[in-house]
């Protein structure tokens, strides 16, 4: 039970400010950009009208992502935050599928990754919302309805952040410790299996799928 | 039993676990029910849009659930960290 607590770090003394990393999450990042990496070039190596397994693959995730990204903003702004949108759900997707093989762990089960990828939605929702609208458009949204409303409007701006990155971490955090829990009661037989089915390639794609959905969400609602 | 400080706090901080994440439990089940109800009644209504309305109910349940996932986390951080 000792894994629950464990977290890898290196602490590293720069200019007086300790820099701390989490070893494990980073190295699982790599991991999960390689593989994303090499599924790119598989896909595209030699595109042709009999397509290989992986451009079958590529197609299907990346049609049915454009199909979304299309009905959330218009085609035209669509074009523009699409390559976002694909390669967050794929990120998302991989590295919530990494935990069942073993001795390899998500990257979003620890808090630092989905907060990162959501500050980064935040960020980019934001000045998206100020590119499309020009800033005094954007400002007057805080008033509304009327003056009093700015400090609720700015905390639920805030609240956005924390729940959509909270909401990744806890599905993803809560179902390895049941599956490490159940596994270690009833001594890793037979259950395990199923468990790491549901728990990371279920919710895991369900979980993928809504961060990205919201991300698009929280895009179409500052550009509109 | 002797029962001292540390100890006093580390079961307390164990039972306040508990009731986070019984308490909280309760409202995204309710919640993720009643939008998986809804759902079901509009595929009834429209089979066509059964993938619109799947989508969005994931999401939907997705965001309900939020709720019962701070209580996870209040629950973790109580077990782990006090």
């Amino acid at each position: 039970m000792d894994e629950l607590t464990h977290l890898p770090q290196i602490t590293i003394e720069l200019l007086g400010l300790n820099l701390v990393f989490n070893t494990e999450t980073i190295t699982m990042t790599w991991i999960v950009m390689g593989i994303m990496i090499v599924f790119g070039f598989l896909a595209t190596r030699n595109i042709s009208l009999v397509p290989n397994p992986f451009q079958v693959v590529g197609e299907l995730i990346v049609g049915a992502f454009w199909g979304l990204t299309k009905d959330a903003l218009d085609e035209e702004m669509a074009r523009k935050y699409f390559p976002l949108i694909c390669t967050l759900f794929l990120f998302l997707l991989i590295g919530n599928w990494l935990g069942t093989f073993p001795h390899l762990g998500e990257p979003t089960k620890d808090l630092n990754t989905p907060l990162g990828l959501g500050i980064l939605g935040f960020v980019i929702a934001h000045y998206s919302g100020i590119r499309a609208k020009g800033f005094k458009a954007y400002a007057k949204e805080y008033f509304e309805p009327i003056f009093l409303m700015a400090p609720l409007n700015v905390i639920g701006e805030i609240a956005k952040v924390v729940s959509i990155s909270f909401r990744l971490y806890g599905n993803i955090m809560g179902g390895a410790i049941i599956v490490l829990v159940v596994s270690h009661l009833v001594y890793s037989l037979i259950l395990p299996p199923f468990l790491l089915a549901f728990f990371n390639l279920f919710i895991g794609t369900i979980q993928a799928f809504v961060f990205t959905m919201l991300t698009l969400v929280y895009i179409s609602v500052q550009v509109k | 039993m002797d029962i001292s400080g540390a100890d006093f706090v580390q079961g307390l901080a164990f039972l306040g676990a508990g009731i986070a994440m019984g308490l909280g439990a309760i409202g995204p089940g309710v919640g993720e029910g009643f939008v998986g109800g809804k759902a079901c009644e509009a595929i009834g209504r429209k089979p066509n849009e059964a993938g619109l309305l799947t989508r969005t109910m994931l999401v939907g349940q997705a965001v309900s659930e939020s709720t019962g996932i701070y209580s996870l986390v209040v629950a973790l951080l109580l077990l782990f960290v006090v």
